[in-house]
């Protein structure tokens, strides 16, 4: 096995909700590639669960969540850039 | 991380103070038709004072509302001669239009055909939630094969690309609410055509359409979006009918 790094980086993001805003449509949740959020058990003041951030290591700012979202209650800001180690086997 | 702050979001700029929440229903399409056309506003970088915003009536109307760009609505259902004016007036203004089923071909049919006629520069992004939602959830000339509360449609529904390319239009794509990236650079390449640009976007209605069990309330009727689409880039538009194949075909159509 062998590792290296071909100097190329990738992106993580931060999530941002703003709870009170979420309609519990669970689009974000849903279609997240790298499976970052899931609905919450808790209520918003509107009575809808909201989604909650479950690995907030994996999120590479794809910006999909975001452009989901019908309530712009949801969206991801770069955080850092990451070294992409490929493992070749 | 969770906040709870209001007027953070990048893009409330370009939102009206107040307008949050919408009025749409949990998960409607509407939402995410303004906010990928926001999106990609901010993407662009085009100058906000050079575009207009216009809409009609029914949910869809709200959409004008709710944007914090010039907006060049006049009364009730003449959306988009009211946007024909603006763009003969206001040459250098970008005109976008937000339509529905009523506004775009029912009641609003001439005056589409009148703006292809002219070759006027226009984008419109036309919703297509297939129901007339006030009217009390009548089928509209676009409503597919099942039937609404009150109504079972017998009639074939209208072929909107193909309508739209006879009329001269430059542009002519359908992406549904899933496709959001794609729907994006579609919206990217419509804003620089210099005709009459049309992107219908299939949104059915969640409250009195989806519901019957074949599509399903939001989460399920983007499933169906996943497993009944096939994109087909540059098919010929008399083939797009949504009733006569299984899946329905979405892509770029026309753009020259
Ligand atoms: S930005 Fe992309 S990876 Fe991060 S939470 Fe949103 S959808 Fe998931
Ligand atoms: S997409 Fe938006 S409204 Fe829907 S669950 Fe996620 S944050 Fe809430
Ligand atoms: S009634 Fe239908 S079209 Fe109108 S906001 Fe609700 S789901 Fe959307």
């Amino acid at each position: 096995m062998k590792f290296f790094n071909n100097g190329m980086k990738t992106p993580c993001g931060e999530i941002h909700i703003v709870k009170d805003r979420c309609k519990g449509c669970g689009f974000c949740v849903t279609y997240c590639p790298m499976d970052v959020l899931e609905l919450s058990d808790e209520f918003n003041t509107k009575g809808y669960h909201f989604p909650e951030v479950k690995n907030p290591e994996n999120c590479i700012n794809c910006g999909l969540c975001e452009m989901l979202c019908p309530d712009f209650a949801i969206w991801s800001t770069l955080k850092e850039e990451k070294e992409v180690i490929e493992v070749l086997t | 991380m969770i906040e709870n702050i209001e007027g953070t979001h990048p893009i409330d700029s370009l939102l009206r103070e107040g307008s949050i929440p919408f009025v749409w229903c949990p998960g409607c399409g509407i939402g995410t038709v303004v906010n990928t056309f926001v999106e990609t506003l901010e993407k662009v970088k085009i100058d906000l004072g050079k575009v207009c915003v216009s809409s009609g009536i029914g949910c869809t109307g709200k959409v004008a509302d709710y944007l914090k760009i010039n907006c060049c609505n006049e009364s009730h259902d003449n959306a988009i001669k009211c946007a024909v004016k603006f763009k003969l007036e206001n040459p250098e203004t970008k005109v976008v239009v937000f339509l529905n089923d009523a506004d775009f071909i029912a009641s609003g049919a001439d005056d589409f055909i009148e703006a292809g006629k002219k070759g006027v520069e226009l984008l419109v992004i036309y919703i297509n939630n297939f129901i007339y939602i006030i009217s009390e959830c009548k089928v509209t000339p676009t409503t597919p094969f099942v039937r609404t509360l009150d109504d079972e449609n017998l009639e074939l529904p209208f072929n909107i690309p193909h309508l739209a390319k006879l009329c001269g239009a430059r542009y002519v794509a359908r992406w549904t609410t899933l496709h959001v990236r794609r729907l994006m650079y579609s919206i990217t390449d419509a804003l620089e055509n210099p005709g009459l640009a049309v992107i219908e976007v299939i949104s059915p209605c969640l409250m009195y359409y989806a519901t019957d069990g074949k599509i399903g309330e939001t989460i399920d009727r983007m499933r169906f979006f996943h497993n009944n689409t096939v994109i087909k880039h540059g098919e010929p538009t008399e083939n797009l009918d949504i009733r006569l194949q299984d899946k329905i075909i979405m892509g770029r159509f026309v753009d020259k």
